[in-house]
């Protein structure tokens, strides 16, 4: 007995001692660099692949200014993303700066995991305001509080479409007039789809995120004059009539001109995006892509030659439902990404200092985020930086590209939003598959209108 | 004669007490690694779970988790999604769980002969099961893509139409079931092991009685290997029923078209780490465990009526 009574008492220690232990503690720092003392900062993020080298100047730049701040550029893999960020954020030692989606922002900072970023622009001097485009820092604002500053933007994501001019060539379109509206966009579609034994040989355009069919139906929606909630973010109102009218096109444009939804989706499994060379617009295979404004960066890389000579391809806006006299061309910001950098609370102040440092310098300086998205041939959140002239002769639809984020229009969202997308998911792919339109949009608007009520009364 | 034995006991005992003693000790000693880990990893854990799934804990600090009860246990009862995890996943042990264990079964049958080259055969049927999942997973994505697959070409190429193995709600789970047989090495390899401890003797005795191949898989072979069957049996559904990695990567997290493919680890998966009900998830995950215990025992309790351990 008394052994035994031993041998726990000694499982106890041993169980025990990594507790005991105390955790490491970085050196005491003060403001501005840090107070100019040695500290060091993990920087988690998920621009890699040709990004990283830029990330790497950004930060040789930074060491320029603050030689004493250490960044480790912790690039990550895309897989399993949710679950790295949500345990790195809620771990006792996390990384000093994270790279979240908005809807991640809100989340975390709903939870109160990460730093409220106020009182350091403050003592800083800047004002985020005259700095950055209202629709993008405002993206960053959560409960009245600002929790980090953006990079990319979080317009320029839906509000333009691709195209490859030689494909109109070859189907008789004029290549230097794109599709303006939805019935211009199914004309194009029909000349140019061709069909095999297999399924889609060539396909016209691709109008789906055939992944995330939640956010296809959302930008469709703001195309014709309609909206994903009310301004003030608590009532839903995709369900309206123009939500309808926009899920039965999506529908019968697929199923019309592009063989199905599952056709759509075995045409488009083969290459998942622009930065492979397989990708099916860089081998005259898909005429239309709806992009999002890191294309020109993977266009420029995995395509030079493309990229080289804007004879082969094109940009223009999304189209919009000329049926309906109030639509016009419209993009949807805030809804995916809108990227930003969050601070966790679980660090001393002195690495939350350095973090707010490179922060600052990684969204607003010239050398900073400026460099990194003029490299990658894509707008800047901060207005100074995209009124620089060298951008037409990078991009040679920088005034298209500009125009796009004039178009954009900020959704409101809350932490609840990932729960949302996937409810829309569901009922626009019920859609797809012979559904009523309107009686599945009723059904997720009253899951997803449930679900803000609870959110709002708890807030 | 009584008298010599008790001098020769009396040494005896004094000389083995500390003798005991210590071997206790440095028995004690080599568990201790194993109990420390059982604690740290799976009691603790274990614990944990069952608590934060009767809290609305989100992420973060679990201070901030409050008691809610039994509410998630009666929210997956309104759950569309739970149900239909549940019975995605059921479908799927159905057919995942027998098919590898008779594909299993059948190959070690074949690999329990004298023939040349056995080792390599032995060598390369085990390979498949040591092979990363998710490199395997990712291989099958594109042998199954519709347009450019090996498996649609070569049906193609005998006159049958390409089929929607991903994209095709009918077909996504029965896709996943013909993936699920690639890992049957690890139960072939134990049912060799077993095979190989049958007795010759017996094999000859049919033989003597006139039987063949046939009365000797049916009277002696299946019945002498029932304990590895079941062993197999319930290793295989416990597996099955936490099947996550493969599905994840071919579907994604939403299980593919109409969540067909949407598994119960899966809906876990996602209300932990896309929704943020980290309550709910761990609720969920002491459910799956309670449905685990209940088919274990009951496998455990009819298994006298079926296996045979030879010392009966």
């Amino acid at each position: 007995m008394k052994e035994k009574l031993v041998f726990l008492g000694l499982a106890l220690i041993v169980m025990l001692s990594p507790v005991m232990s105390p955790p490491a503690r970085a050196q005491a720092q003060g403001p501005d660099c840090a107070g100019g003392q040695e500290v060091t900062i993990t920087f988690m993020n998920w621009w890699g692949a040709t990004r990283e080298p830029l990330m790497n100047q950004v930060i040789a730049n930074f060491n320029e200014i603050c030689p004493n701040i250490t960044v480790v550029n912790a690039v990550q893999s895309w897989d399993g993303r949710e679950q790295l960020v949500a345990t790195a954020v809620a771990s006792n030692e996390p990384p000093n700066l994270i790279m979240t989606s908005r809807t991640e922002t809100y989340q975390f900072a709903y939870q109160g995991l990460i730093e409220p970023i106020g009182s350091f622009v403050e003592a800083s001097g800047i004002d985020p305001w005259s700095i950055f485009y209202e629709s993008e820092i405002g993206n960053q604002v959560f409960d009245g509080e600002l929790y980090t500053m953006p990079l990319p933007t979080a317009g320029g994501i839906s509000g333009l479409y691709l195209y490859n001019k030689e494909m109109f060539r070859q189907a008789g379109l004029d290549p230097d007039d794109p599709p303006e509206t939805w019935q211009e966009l199914e004309a194009a579609t029909a000349a140019m789809t061709e069909l095999d034994a297999f399924g889609i040989a060539k396909l016209g355009a691709n109008i789906l995120l055939v992944n995330d069919l939640s956010s296809s139906f959302v930008y469709w929606l703001y195309t014709n004059d309609g909206q994903l909630y009310s301004d003030d973010g608590r009532t839903v109102l995709f369900n309206s009539p123009q939500g309808v009218e926009t899920l039965e096109w999506m529908v019968n444009f697929v199923n019309e001109y592009s063989d199905g939804l599952e056709a759509v989706r075995d045409f488009m499994a083969g290459a998942p995006d622009l930065t492979t060379a397989d990708f099916p617009l860089f081998n005259e295979l898909l005429a239309i892509e709806f992009v999002n404004v890191s294309a020109f960066g993977h266009l420029e890389n995995t395509d030079p030659e493309m990229w080289a000579d804007p004879e082969m391809w094109g940009v223009a806006l999304r189209p919009y439902n000329a049926d309906n006299p109030n639509a016009k061309s419209a993009g949807v910001s805030g809804l995916a990404f809108s990227w930003g950098y969050t601070i966790p609370v679980n660090q001393p102040q002195e690495t939350k200092d350095a973090a707010y440092a490179f922060l600052e310098f990684l969204a607003t300086a010239v050398d900073g985020g400026c460099y990194f998205l003029f490299e990658q041939g894509r707008p800047s959140p901060v207005m100074a930086c995209n009124e620089d002239p060298a951008y037409y002769d990078a991009n040679p639809y920088w005034d298209v590209v500009l125009e796009s984020l004039e178009i954009d229009v900020s959704v409101s969202i809350t932490p609840v939003q990932g729960q949302i997308n996937d409810i829309l998911s569901r009922a626009v792919e019920e859609a797809f598959y012979g559904a009523d339109a309107q009686t599945v949009l009723d059904r997720a608007a009253e899951e997803a209108q449930a679900l803000l009520d609870e959110f709002w009364s708890e807030s | 004669m009584a008298s010599v034995q008790k001098r020769e006991i009396a040494p005896s005992v004094s000389v083995t007490q500390p003798a005991r003693k210590r071997q206790r000790w440095i028995g004690y000693l080599f568990i201790l690694p194993w109990f420390v880990s059982m604690i740290w990893f799976d009691a603790i854990p274990f614990g944990m779970n069952l608590y934060l799934g009767m809290t609305d804990y989100s992420v973060g600090p679990i201070e901030q988790a409050n008691w809610i009860g039994l509410e998630n246990f009666e929210r997956m009862l309104d759950d569309d999604l739970f149900r239909q995890s549940l019975a995605n996943t059921i479908y799927y042990i159905v057919f995942s769980v027998p098919l590898t264990l008779i594909l299993a079964f059948s190959i070690a049958l074949l690999l329990n002969t004298r023939i040349r080259f056995l080792g390599l055969f032995r060598t390369v049927y085990y390979i498949p099961s040591i092979i990363p999942v998710v490199a395997a997973s990712i291989i099958f994505l594109w042998m199954f893509n519709a347009r450019a697959g090996a498996i649609n070409q070569i049906l193609y190429a005998i006159g049958i139409d390409p089929i929607r193995w991903l994209t095709n709600p009918d077909y996504t789970k029965i896709t996943l079931v013909i993936i699920s047989l690639w890992g049957f090495g690890a139960q072939m390899i134990v049912f060799l092991a077993a095979l190989q401890g049958i007795p010759e003797q017996l094999y000859e005795a049919v033989a003597i009685d006139g039987g063949g191949l046939r009365a000797r898989l049916r009277h002696i072979v299946i019945p002498l290997m029932t304990p590895t069957i079941f062993f197999n049996l319930l290793v295989g559904l416990i597996a099955s029923f936490q099947v996550f990695t493969t599905a994840y990567i071919i579907l994604g997290p939403n299980g593919g078209p109409l969540q067909s493919g949407l598994f119960y680890m899966m809906h876990t998966y996602n209300n932990a780490f896309r929704y943020f009900e980290m309550g709910y998830a761990s609720a969920m995950s002491f459910v799956l465990f309670l449905i685990i215990l209940a088919f274990t025992l009951l496998m455990i309790w009819t298994s006298n009526r079926w296996v045979y351990y030879g010392d009966e």
